[in-house]
Parts: structure tokens; sequence; C-alpha cells
């Protein structure tokens, strides 16, 4: 009973410094409002890349596998693969056909070449060479006109699908639907623009919208299929469990390979799951950084604290010595100053968070979508009070050890 | 008896050399006496009354406050007895500057872990009672130097304690309103309250029915008065 009522006379004086001492408080906190806005802006900018990368990369589907020469995260292993021999288109026709009906099997590969419309030039386009089935392994569709057919790769045509991105920058608002245009030397006729399918290319990862489709035979006719080493997506059949089918691929793949059983796997099989691994390491790193400066500009804010609490505690000294004379013991006198540097740390985040939710604001419009979540509210209030609470732990005791006698005569 | 010395000793430590301030004093204070506690400075009086009022420990002899060994006491066992037993009334006031008359009241009651209405209502009484109801949300600064001694006695008051301890209450007041507070503890003691005044003035003493005179450390004189004027 008596601690509340304790608590809530610290609570009710805290209040009071603060009033008394607003311009102070206020730039004392200036470094607790710089570490909670790194805080919150640094969460909220992770969360909008985490959110974006995912969403992006659900284009690729979880029951999809993606066979090749090599990983997709090769962690500094290159020496090891470069020796592999290359996935060749024929291979895709036998895997599929060893895989039997109901799996899918849908070989690509991708180069660069500059691709040009009349006067508007798009140096370095990915090109990538795929089939009718390109739709069958991922969400991808056309938003318009429509997507490469199995004659299309059979008959060697010279068609393309464009992503959305790509038809802006070439075509604007002309209608593209049958227009010519050149990728590299040969002339391709646009027959379907893509649904727009969002960027993992903030990460050097794959931007779907700036990429032309092409018949992957036409992909070998016009850039070479020799040195070449695709890339099969294969897509389980309904219902398989993907770990099962993950095995019976290595299996088809060993025997296309023909590897005895006491080699080891020459080619690589890639899931979803392997880049999002290696997106949260890369994010573990950025979030250390973030979280680095946060602390260091915490630190500074938190010295700052203790230091303007020195400065209360010596002002009220007088007053501490009345306090105790009349009845308050130590920690009456330890919490009522824990609590205003509590609450001045309080006002610090609060103003920080209201901040970020600028902060935030601008990222949104500039860089990628991302917004302040509750959660990441709920956590830097909590951080700045316990900042509050650390900073001003040492002022506090020293009130609170205060001699009463010597306190009452200080003037 | 309300109070019980025998003979306190007080030893400060001064650059390493040691100060006797108080020398072996002995007396005992009943219920519902009224001291004068007398002597010119550097005579201990000081001292004596933050050993009486509980705020220091004499170094030699005991103190017994309503049966109760002080002495042996930490600090927050000190100041529960100063917040529940003893009421001070200083020369300065020594009220809260930002708070107003009634917080300033209620605070000893706070520290007692008192529930909120009870509090108000015995704040109101004690502030009633000093004649200060009309000034209840009043910061210090806008009272008089009377007024402001007014709301210390109603602090010193609120928790009905066994002694109130004034030293040099009229100190810092002129002469006339010295008096009404003067008369105020006359009052308090004719309702039964316990007092003891520490003081320098002759004619604040004689309102007590009984004075001990400190001289270098000990007690000079004890004497019970005929009845005050």
């Amino acid at each position: 009973m008596s601690r509340v009522h304790a608590s809530f006379e610290a609570f009710r004086i805290a209040l009071a410094a603060l009033r008394a001492n607003k311009a102070r408080g206020v730039l004392t906190t200036l470094g607790i409002i710089i570490g909670i806005v790194a805080v919150v802006t640094t969460m909220t900018a992770a969360n909008g890349l985490a959110n974006n990368f995912r969403e992006s990369v659900s284009v690729l589907g979880t029951d999809v596998l993606y066979v090749s020469r090599t990983p997709w995260i090769m962690q500094g292993r290159f020496f090891q693969f470069r020796n592999r021999p290359n996935l060749e288109l024929k291979d895709s026709e036998k895997l599929a056909r060893q895989l039997g009906s109901g799996a899918i099997v849908n070989p690509t590969d991708d180069t660069r070449r500059p691709v040009k419309y009349l006067s508007e030039v798009i140096e370095n386009a990915t090109v990538i060479g795929t089939t009718d089935k390109h739709m069958l392994v991922s969400s991808a569709v056309p938003e318009y006109g429509r997507f490469l057919t199995a004659y299309d790769v059979r008959l060697k045509r010279p068609v393309c699908v464009l992503g959305t991105t790509m038809r802006e920058q070439l075509f604007g608002d002309v209608d593209p639907i049958n227009k010519k245009i050149k990728v590299g030397r040969a002339e391709f006729r646009v027959i379907g623009v893509m649904e727009k399918q969002g960027s993992a290319g903030f990460f050097g990862g794959p931007d779907f919208d700036s990429q032309i489709f092409i018949p992957v035979t036409n992909f070998v006719k016009e850039f070479g299929g020799r040195n070449r080493s695709f890339a099969f997506a294969v897509k389980a059949p309904p219902g398989a469990d993907i770990g099962d089918f993950e095995y019976e691929v290595v299996g088809e793949m060993r025997k296309i390979r023909r590897l005895t059983p006491d080699e080891d796997d020459n080619f690589a099989i890639n899931k979803m799951d392997s880049l999002l691994d290696a997106f949260n390491n890369v994010m573990g790193v950025v979030l250390m950084i973030g979280m680095a400066v946060t602390g260091i500009s915490l630190f500074v804010g938190g010295v700052g604290v203790m230091n303007i609490m020195f400065v209360s505690v010596t002002e009220r000294t007088h007053e501490i010595g009345i306090r105790k004379a009349i009845g308050a013991k130590r920690r009456a006198i330890l919490q009522q100053f824990l609590l205003e540097s509590s609450a001045i740390c309080l006002a610090g985040g609060a103003i920080g968070v209201a901040l970020s939710f600028g902060v935030a604001a601008a990222i949104n419009k500039l860089v990628l979508p991302a917004s302040v979540s509750p959660p990441i509210v709920f956590i830097a209030l909590t951080v700045s009070v316990l900042v509050g609470v650390i900073s001003g732990f040492i002022p506090a005791w020293r009130a609170s050890r205060l001699n009463p006698i010597d306190a009452l005569h200080y003037e | 008896m309300t109070l019980d010395l025998r003979s306190v000793e007080k030893v400060y430590d001064m650059n390493s050399v040691g100060v006797h301030a108080l020398r072996g004093v002995s007396f005992g204070i009943a219920q519902n006496e009224y001291v004068a506690i007398m002597g010119p400075s550097g005579s201990g009086k000081s001292t004596l009354m933050n050993i009486i009022g509980c705020l220091d420990v004499p170094t030699a002899g005991t103190y017994l406050l309503d049966g109760a060994d002080v002495g042996a006491l930490g600090e927050d066992q000190l100041a529960e007895i100063r917040n529940e037993k003893i009421g001070f009334v200083f020369q300065t006031f020594n009220l809260l500057p930002r708070s107003d008359v009634f917080h300033n009241v209620e605070l000893p009651l706070i520290y007692a872990g008192m529930r909120p209405a009870m509090r108000r209502k015995r704040a109101e009484e004690a502030i009633a009672r000093v004649g200060l109801a009309d000034r209840m949300n009043h910061r210090p600064n806008e009272l008089s130097g009377g007024q402001r001694q007014r709301v210390a006695i109603a602090r010193a008051l609120v928790n009905n304690p066994s002694i109130l301890l004034a030293d040099e209450p009229t100190g810092n007041l002129d002469s006339k309103t010295g008096a009404e507070i003067i008369e105020v503890f006359d009052d308090l003691h004719s309702e039964g309250n316990t007092i003891i005044l520490v003081t320098h003035e002759d004619d604040i003493a004689s309102h007590a029915h009984r004075e001990i005179r400190l001289f270098d450390g000990l007690i000079a004189s004890d004497t019970i008065q005929s009845e005050a004027a």
C-alpha cells in the first residue's frame, strides 16, 4: 500500500520537475531522441526490406526446385564448382521424361543484351530464354497479350514478352503489341506484357519487371548454346511431398549425369529457402550495424541524462533534506529521481517515435514500402525508459544516501 | 517518559579531531510537557535537537523515544520514526516551494502510506487547525512568513506526533507575528501536545513550563518555571 502511494508521489514530483525545466529537458533528451529515431528507423527499414524481399521472392513459389550447375549462394566456393559440366537443354528433356507426368521442368538461361525500340535503348537488359512452362513454375501472368506457347518454342519463333518496367521504358504510352524490337542483333515481335511482380533488385536479386522473355530455342540460336549451362525450374506434381520430390530429382539428375555412387553431386538443387537464408544473413548484419549506431547514440544520450540528473539532485538537495526530515525513506527518494530520469527519457523517446513516423514516411516515398508498426513503437518506448532508469540510477542513489542534516542545511 | 536521554554524547570528527558537541546529557520529558531548550551558539543546542528529532544518533549514551532505543536504528528506521513520532517546525519553514499548502501538509502522510481519502481529511483538519483553510491551494511564495510557519506547524501536526520539535520557530518572523506563532504553540500545548522549543530568546522561552539551559555540551540548568505568563 505505502509503496503505491509513494510511487504516485514520486511520479507527481517527476512531472512537476519536468514542467519546471522544459527547455533543459528537451536539450538533454536530444541524444535519446536521435537514438530512438535510429532504433525505429533501423527496425522499420529492416522490416520494410524483409517484407519487400519476401514478396518478390514469393514469385518463385515454394514447391519449385531450381536445378543448376552451381548453388545460388556460393559463399566463396567458386573454384570448387567451376569444373562441373554444364546443364544442357537436352538434359531438361531427359529429366522431364524420367520424372514422369505431373512434374514440370522448365529450362531457362539469361544473358545481358541491349534492347532497342526505335530510338529507345536499354543497355544490359536481362534477356531470358524460357519456355511456355514458365507460367506453370512461377506466379507470373501476362497483363495483356499472351505468353510464349509450346509452338513458339518448337518453331523458334522470334517473339518476346516484356516485363512491365521494360515496356514503360521502351514504349511509354505506345501499345507495344506486334511492335518489332531489337534484342542484340536479332529482331523480335512483342506478343505480351507481364503483370507487375515487384523487385528483389534492391539486394542484387532479379528485378522481374525489367526482364524480357524469348523462346529458349531462339535464345540458343541467337546467343549460342555451346558454353551455356541452363537452370531447370522443377515443379513437383500436385500433392507431392517436396522433400521426397527433391530426393527423386537428385536421383534422376545423377542418372543423367552418369554419376557413380561414390561420386558427389556435380549439380546443385536451389530452393527459395536458401535465398531467404542468405537474405536473413545480410539482414542480420544490417541490423547489427543499425543497433550499434543506435547503441552509441543512446549511450551518449544516457550520459547526458545522467549529467542533468546530477544537476537536478544538487539543485534539490535542500528539498531532499526536507523530505527526509518528514519521513521519506531512501527508497522513496531513489524512486523519485529514477522516475524523473525515466520520464525525461520517455518524453525524448516519444518525440523520437513521432519524428520516426516522418522518417518512415520519407523512406516509404523514396526507397521502399515501410511503416512504423506498434511493436516497434513499444520497443522504442521501453528502451527509452530503460535508458532513463540506467542513467538515472547513480544520481538517484546518491540522492537517496544524502545525510538528512547536511541536506537540510544545504543552500 | 515520552523521551528519555541518558548520558548522551555526540562527537563530530572534524579533520580527524574529535569535537565534543554533547558531553553527557541526561534528562527526560514526559507527555504534555512544554520545554524550552536554550543556550548560546556552540552550546550543543542544534546537536541535541538533531538527536531528539532522530535526524542524528548519539555517539554514546542512550536515547529512548516512547520507550524504544533510537540509537541502534538504521537510516530508514529513523525516517519512519521521524515520520510517525516527530513533528518538525524549522526557523526557515522548509516548505516545498513548488507545492501548494495542501500538498506540503499532506506529504508526511504520503510517506506514511496513508490512503488518499484519509490523507485529505487529516490534512484539511490540520490546515484548518492553524487557520489557513482558505489558503489550501496557495503556494508558499504567495503566503506571508507567519502563514508559512503555520503551514509548517500544520505539517508537523498532521500525523499526531509524540513530540512537536520547533527550532527557533520565530527566528525569521517580526515580533508581532512571532507572538502569534507562539500563541499557536501555547494552544497546542493546552490541547495535550508535547512541545520542545529550541530558542535563544528569553521571552519565547518564558512560554514554556520548563527550561533546559545548555552550555558547552552539558546541561547548565534544568528548571521548572512557575505557571507561564
